[in-house]
């Protein structure tokens, strides 16, 4: 019945898409000055590290589940970026 | 036992059967650009050179089309949880849109690097460049059936506030296809 029904709100939501598309533009910007320094690519991966965060959390919803799960998510994206960044720091030398 | 409603929830959104296979498709896509960044650091000057001749404009625009739809998908979920199942099938539907997008301009682009004769064997940046955005071509096109399915059986009424498992489990996976853009974006077309 419908008064058993939550009211789900959408507003947050919002907020974390306006970050995320800020959080593009940024690296766009960058891009367009083809600058390839530690400083920018550390910049670079630590705004991705966010966004994909923040994909995780509220898009995908994981916010809201046991810490077990998350924890598998966060893994992935903090080894893939880790290693990421670890070859470009190759890649600099 | 009575649980506290702000608990965590036990379990993860949607089947449990498609975060197995999202899981999966993480570690195939993790390795493909680990791979792809360290065949860079062995040959810099190529892969920046070849870089420079992707349209980054294409690039921005997919990522900021693919987020858009995420958050259009995170609407349509929201949506049928306020048991809203019309409104639902309007944001999936915008969401499908946002897809067929994200794959014209990927066509276009494809066909601008194929026109000019540009291959998988030209060289290792465009082997990765070319493989890497075709496989996530084809999970975007996965994704839309995926959301097509979902939005047909939401407009027969086939979803509501209490029964939205389908709904749920179809989002999660067009967040993974949004998730791995996030990453190949940047990994692909900025960072030099």
């Amino acid at each position: 019945m419908s008064e058993n029904i939550k009211s789900h709100p959408v507003r947050p939501y919002t907020y974390v898409w306006l970050i995320l598309i800020l959080l593009t533009l940024f690296a766009f910007v960058v891009g367009k000055h083809e600058i390839g320094n530690i400083t920018i690519v550390s910049l670079l991966l630590f705004s991705t590290l966010i966004k994909g965060q923040m994909v995780i959390d509220f898009f995908m919803g994981l916010h809201k589940v046991r810490w077990f799960w998350k924890i598998i998510m966060y893994s992935w994206l903090l080894l893939v970026m880790g290693l990421i960044g670890f070859a470009y720091w190759l890649g600099l030398q | 036992m009575i649980k506290s409603t702000s608990s965590p929830r036990a379990h993860l959104p949607g089947d449990f059967a498609i975060w197995i296979f999202i899981f999966a498709e993480l570690l195939v896509f993790g390795i493909f650009f680990v791979a792809y960044a360290f065949a860079r650091s062995y040959n810099v000057e190529l892969f920046n050179a070849s870089q420079s001749t992707l349209t980054r404009e294409f690039g921005a625009i997919n990522t900021v089309v693919l987020i858009t739809s995420s958050y259009f998908v995170v609407q349509a979920v929201t949506a049928i949880k306020n048991d809203r199942s019309d409104v639902c099938v309007n944001w999936l539907g915008a969401a499908l849109s946002m897809g067929a997008i994200f794959l014209v301009i990927k066509i276009i682009e494809f066909y601008g690097k194929f026109s000019v004769g540009i291959s998988l064997s030209t060289n290792t940046f465009y082997m990765f460049y070319l493989s890497l955005t075709f496989f996530h071509f084809m999970h975007v096109i996965l994704g839309m059936v995926i959301l097509a399915a979902i939005l047909i059986k939401a407009r027969r009424g086939g979803y509501s506030a209490k029964d939205h498992t389908g709904v749920e489990t179809g989002a999660s996976y067009w967040h993974m296809v949004d998730l791995v853009w996030i990453i190949l974006f940047p990994l692909v077309y900025i960072i030099r």
